[in-house]
C-alpha cells in the first residue's frame, strides 16, 4: 500500500486535498464491501411491499427490538469495563507474566460463541453438571442462567477481546511522557489516567466497542441457546422454514439497526484527533498487588476458556467408547484454518490501509463515509453475506466459487472493520508532524509512510490482524457455504460433531483451536515486539 | 428377508451372529439386568462395535451379512446394484458424522467413482440451491426431512425418480409424484423419565396432552426445531387451526420450558431437569446408547400429530449433470448395507422393509402414525410460524 503515496499530493498532511492513490484503493475496497448488500436489496425489493410492512410491523417487531437493543447496551458496557482494565493491566503495569496473560485473554475470541453458551448451559444449567457437583451440599437448583443476564454473560466473555485487543494496540503506542507530564504537574494517578490516558486511548476503545456491539447484534447461536428473542432468532427461523427471502428482508432491518449504531458511534467519538509520539517507557509498579492483580484476569480468561473446554472434555471422556469414526480428528484441519484465517488477515489489513489512513489522516465526507461502510459487511449475518456471495459467485465467478479465493474474500468483507478499526485508531495517535519532518529532511510521501508512519502503527496494525485472524479462525456460516467440498476446518469439525450430537468430539479441535491459535497469536505479537515496546 | 413384529426373533437373530463373530462375551455381559427391553442393551452394544471396526472386514459385504456390524440383512446388496461411475457433487443436509462413512464406503466398492459432498443443515442448502438458481453444481441433495425435499420439488428444482428405485420404499415414504424419496425414518415419540412416570401415565392421545394435570411445569419443546415445526403442521392439517392454536396455548399454560434441540431434551427428561418431552425417537436411543441405566424411555401416541413418521431421504437436482448417476446413487442409499448403517449409526427406521431397526424400539409396523396424511404436506410451514407466533410459542 505504501506505494499508492507516490502519487499522494504534497499537502495529503494537512488535511484538504485527498491523495489521489489511496482514495482509489478505499473506493474499490468499498465497493466491494457493498457488493452483497446489492443483492440483500434485490431480494428484500422481490418479497413486496405489503408483506414487507406486515412483517416489520408485527408486534413482536417492537419486544425484539427492545431486547436486542439491551442486550446489545449492556454487552457493550461490559465489554468495555472488561476489556480496557485488562488492556491496562497486561500494557502498563509490571504485571508477572504479561505476555502468557495477553494472549491467554485474547483467546476467547477463537471459542465461537454458540460453543460457548452450550457450555454454559452444560455446565450452570438448572440442573448442570455444576449443580450436580455441589448436590451433595444440598444445593437442588442453580439460578437460572437463560434469558438476558445470562445470554450478557456469555456474549461479554467472547467478545471483550475487541475492546481489549484495540485499546491494548492503543496504549502500547502511546506517548507515555505525557502521563510523566500530567505526573509532574501533581495530578494524582486517577487524575492522569482519566484526564490523559482515557482521552488518547478512546478512539481505540470505541472501536473495540463497536465491533463487540455489531458482533453481538449478529450473532445468531447464543441468543438461541440461551433463549433469548432477538433479531437473529427471528432471521434463523425464517431460514429454518425456507423464507430465505423474508429472512433477507428481516436482514435489512439488521442492517439499518446497525447504521444507526455507526452513527451513534462517529456521534459519541467526538473530538479524536489526539496525537502522540511512539515514546513508551516506565511501566506503573503494582507493588504489593502485582501478584493479587492476576486474579481478576485469571479469573475472566479462566471462565471463558476453562469451562467449555472443561465441559468438552468432560464429553469426550464420558462418550470415548462411542467415539464416531468420520470424526476423526485430522491435522489438515487445523492447517486450513490456519491457512484460511493468516490469508484473510493479511488482505484485510492491506485493505484497511488506505481506508483507516484516510479517515484518520483526512476526515472529511469521503473518507468518512468509506470508513463507516466498511462495517457494513460486519452487520449483515454470515449467512446471508455468504448467500449474497453464493449469487455473485456461481453467477458471474464460476471459476472461483467454491474456491478458497472466495471463501478468504468473503472473510475480509465480513471482517474488514476489525483492521480498519484497530488501524485508524492507531493512525490517529500519529503525530503529523513526524512524517511531515520526514518530509523536509527529503523522503518521498511514500518514504514517510514507510519509514515513520507504518512503524508506529505498528502495534494497530498487527492488533487489527490479530482480530480478523482469531475472529476466522472462528467463522463458521459463511465457510459453510462456500467452502470448497472436502474443505474442513477446526470450526467445521466442531460443528459437524456438536451438530450431530457429538458434543464429546468436539472437544479434540476446540482444544487444537485454542492451541493453534494461542501459538499464532505469539507469532504476531513477536511481529510487534520489534517497534514500541 | 425377515419380516420381525417379533422383538425376541431378532434378539435371538443378534446373538446368533454375535456368536459367530465371537463377540458373544461383549453381549453377555452387558445384558443382565436390562432384560425388560428385548433387545436393548446387547444390540446397542453391538453398535459401538459396529462403528469402531466393522468395516475393516471386507469379506462380509455382499454377503447379506451387515458390513458395518454383526447381524443379517435382507434387501437388495450393492453387489447387485448398477455400477457408479463418474463425479457427483452431493448437498447433504445430514451431518458428515452421520453420513460420510457411508458415502466413503460407496465410493471405496467403485474404482471410478467420487463423491463432492458439501455438508451444511438442509434449510441453508435449499437457500443456497435456491441461490445459485440454474448455475448450481449440485447433482444430488440428501436432506434430514421431508419438508427441505418437498420445498424443492415445489420449486420445480427436482428431477422425477426412475420407477425401479422408487420401489424400494413403501408408497407412503415418497413424494407422490416420485419427486423424491425417502431412506430412512424418524417417529415423533414421547420421551418420559421412568423415575416420575410409567408408561401407562403418558396418554396416547397428543391432544390430551394440555389437561394431563401432571405435566404441568414437567414437559420441555423445541418451537424453533424443524421437526417440531412438522408436527404443529401435522396437527393443523388433522386436527384444524382452532384446535392446533387451543393445544398451544394450554401446553404455554402448563408450563412448558423451550429448548433448542430435541436431543438436549432428551438429555433433560434423562437428568430430571423435566420429566417428559417431545422428540424424534431417535434422540432417546442416542441418550441411552451412553447412559444405558438412565431413567429414560420412550412412548407413542396413536393415530394423530405425535406420532408422525417423517422421512430423510434424496433427491436429484434439475441442474443435475449426470441424472442416470444421480439416481443410481441415491439407490445405493436404500442398497441393504446402507439401510442396516442407518439403523445402527443413527437409530433411524430402514425404509426398505427387509431391514429392521435397531435400539430399544418397536418395529416399524407397531407404530401408529396418523394415516391420510402426505409427507410433503409438512413443508407448508409458514400458517404454522404465524400460528406458533401468534400464540406466543416462537
Amino acid at each position: 500500500m505504501a506505494t499508492e503515496h507516490q502519487s499522494a499530493d504534497d499537502g495529503a498532511d494537512q488535511g484538504n486535498q485527498l491523495p489521489l492513490g489511496p482514495s482509489i484503493a478505499a473506493a474499490a475496497v468499498s465497493a466491494a464491501v457493498l457488493l452483497p448488500v446489492l443483492w440483500l436489496l434485490r431480494v428484500g425489493f422481490g418479497v413486496g411491499f405489503d408483506s414487507a410492512v406486515a412483517l416489520l410491523t408485527r408486534p413482536t417487531t417492537l419486544e425484539v427490538f427492545v431486547n436486542s437493543a439491551l442486550l446489545v447496551a449492556l454487552t457493550t458496557t461490559a465489554c468495555v469495563a472488561i476489556g480496557v482494565p485488562l488492556a491496562y493491566l497486561t500494557v502498563r503495569t509490571d504485571l508477572p507474566f504479561r505476555r502468557f496473560w495477553t494472549i491467554a485473554v485474547s483467546l476467547p475470541l477463537v471459542i465461537p460463541s454458540y460453543v460457548g453458551a452450550f457450555a454454559f448451559v452444560s455446565a450452570f444449567g438448572p440442573q448442570g453438571g455444576f449443580q450436580r457437583l455441589l448436590a451433595p451440599l444440598g444445593v437442588e437448583r442453580l439460578p437460572e442462567i437463560y434469558g438476558l443476564e445470562g445470554t450478557v454473560l456469555i456474549l461479554t466473555l467472547y467478545t471483550y477481546p475487541y475492546v481489549y485487543i484495540t485499546a491494548r494496540a492503543s496504549l502500547k503506542s502511546m506517548d507515555t511522557t505525557l502521563i510523566d507530564a500530567a505526573r509532574t504537574l501533581e495530578h494524582d494517578r486517577w487524575e492522569t489516567f482519566r484526564r490523559v490516558t482515557v482521552p488518547q486511548i478512546r478512539p481505540a476503545v470505541a472501536a473495540g466497542a463497536l465491533l463487540s456491539a455489531l458482533y453481538v447484534l449478529a450473532d445468531f447461536g447464543t441468543p438461541s441457546i440461551m433463549r433469548y428473542d432477538v433479531f437473529t432468532r427471528v432471521i434463523f427461523v425464517e431460514f429454518g422454514t425456507f423464507g430465505r427471502d423474508t429472512a433477507v428482508l428481516l436482514s435489512l432491518q439488521l442492517v439499518a439497526v446497525t447504521v444507526f449504531i455507526l452513527w451513534l458511534e462517529s456521534r459519541v467519538r467526538g473530538e479524536e484527533r489526539t496525537t502522540a509520539g511512539g515514546r513508551s517507557r516506565a511501566l506503573v509498579p503494582l507493588g504489593t498487588w502485582r501478584y493479587p492483580a492476576m486474579v481478576p484476569v485469571a479469573a475472566v480468561a479462566g471462565l471463558a476458556l476453562v469451562v467449555p473446554v472443561a465441559i468438552l472434555v468432560s464429553w469426550l471422556v464420558a462418550t470415548g467408547a462411542t467415539a464416531n469414526q468420520s470424526l476423526a480428528f485430522e491435522w489438515s484441519y487445523a492447517l486450513n484454518s490456519v491457512t484460511v484465517s493468516t490469508a484473510a488477515a493479511a488482505v484485510a489489513v492491506v485493505a484497511g490501509i488506505p481506508v483507516a489512513y484516510l479517515s484518520a489522516r483526512h476526515g472529511g465526507r469521503l473518507p468518512d463515509a468509506f470508513e463507516r461502510i466498511s462495517y457494513i459487511g460486519y452487520a449483515v449475518p454470515g449467512v446471508v453475506l455468504g448467500l449474497a456471495l453464493v449469487f455473485f459467485g456461481s453467477a458471474y465467478a464460476t471459476p472461483i466459487y467454491q474456491t478458497l479465493y472466495l471463501l478468504v474474500f468473503a472473510y475480509v468483507i465480513r471482517f474488514l472493520p476489525q483492521s480498519v478499526g484497530s488501524l485508524r485508531a492507531s493512525f490517529l495517535s500519529v503525530d503529523p508532524s513526524l512524517p511531515e519532518a520526514a518530509r523536509t529532511l527529503g523522503q518521498t510521501s511514500a518514504g514517510a509512510f514507510r519509514y515513520v508512519t507504518l512503524p508506529l502503527v505498528a502495534p494497530g496494525l498487527f492488533g487489527g490482524a490479530a482480530l480478523v485472524f482469531l475472529t476466522t479462525m472462528k467463522e463458521l456460516p459463511a465457510t459453510l457455504l462456500l467452502r470448497p467440498s472436502g474443505f474442513t476446518t477446526l470450526v467445521t469439525h466442531i460443528w459437524t460433531a456438536y451438530e450431530s450430537g457429538y458434543f464429546g468430539q468436539a472437544a479434540i479441535p476446540a482444544l487444537v483451536l485454542l492451541f493453534v491459535s494461542g501459538l499464532s497469536m505469539l507469532v504476531i505479537l513477536r511481529q510487534e515486539g520489534y517497534d514500541v515496546k | 428377508m425377515h419380516d420381525s413384529d417379533d422383538t425376541g426373533r431378532t434378539r435371538r437373530r443378534f446373538l446368533r451372529a454375535a456368536a459367530a463373530a465371537g463377540v458373544i462375551g461383549v453381549a453377555g455381559c452387558n445384558t443382565p439386568g436390562e432384560g425388560g427391553d428385548g433387545t436393548g442393551t446387547a444390540t446397542e452394544e453391538a453398535t459401538d462395535t459396529g462403528n469402531g471396526g466393522g468395516t475393516d472386514d471386507p469379506e462380509q459385504i455382499g454377503s447379506g451379512r451387515s458390513p458395518f456390524g454383526d447381524r443379517e440383512v435382507g434387501g437388495v446388496t450393492i453387489e447387485e446394484m448398477p455400477d457408479l461411475e463418474g463425479e457427483l457433487t452431493v448437498y447433504s443436509g445430514r451431518g458428515e458424522a452421520l453420513i460420510g462413512e457411508l458415502v466413503g464406503f460407496i465410493e471405496d466398492q467403485y474404482p471410478d467413482f467420487t463423491v463432492r459432498p458439501l455438508y451444511n443443515t438442509a434449510a441453508e442448502l435449499v437457500s443456497q440451491i435456491e441461490t445459485e438458481g440454474q448455475n448450481s453444481p449440485a447433482d444430488v441433495f440428501y436432506s434430514v426431512n421431508a419438508g427441505a425435499l418437498g420445498t424443492l420439488a415445489e420449486r420445480g428444482r427436482t428431477q422425477t425418480l426412475p420407477q425401479e428405485v422408487l420401489e424400494f420404499v413403501p408408497s407412503n415414504f415418497r413424494d407422490p409424484d416420485g419427486e423424491w424419496i425417502g431412506t430412512s425414518g424418524r417417529a415423533r415419540s414421547i420421551p418420559y423419565n421412568t423415575d416420575t412416570f410409567s408408561a401407562s401415565d403418558i396418554p396416547e392421545d397428543i391432544m390430551a396432552f394440555p389437561d394431563t394435570d401432571a405435566f404441568e411445569g414437567e414437559i420441555g419443546w423445541t418451537p424453533t426445531y424443524s421437526s417440531f415445526q412438522a408436527f404443529v403442521t401435522a396437527m393443523r392439517i388433522l386436527e384444524g387451526e382452532a384446535a392446533t392454536r387451543e393445544w398451544l396455548n394450554g401446553m404455554q399454560d402448563l408450563g412448558v420450558s423451550t429448548y433448542g434441540d430435541e436431543f438436549q431434551i432428551s438429555r433433560a427428561v434423562a437428568d430430571g431437569e423435566i420429566s417428559v418431552g417431545l422428540a424424534n425417537h431417535y434422540y432417546i436411543q442416542r441418550v441411552l446408547a451412553r447412559r444405558s441405566n438412565a431413567p429414560l424411555s420412550t412412548a407413542f401416541t396413536r393415530n394423530d400429530a405425535g406420532a408422525i413418521f417423517n422421512v430423510a431421504g434424496a433427491c436429484v437436482l434439475d441442474t443435475a449433470s449426470d441424472s442416470t448417476l444421480a439416481s443410481n446413487f441415491v439407490r445405493h442409499l436404500l442398497s441393504a448395507e446402507a439401510q442396516d448403517y442407518f439403523a445402527r449409526s443413527t437409530f433411524e427406521y430402514p425404509l426398505v422393509p427387509a431391514v429392521d431397526p435397531i435400539g430399544r424400539l418397536p418395529p416399524i409396523d407397531e407404530l401408529n402414525p396418523p394415516e391420510d396424511l402426505d409427507l410433503s404436506q409438512l413443508a407448508d410451514l409458514e400458517e404454522t410460524i404465524s400460528l406458533l407466533r401468534e400464540t406466543g410459542a416462537l
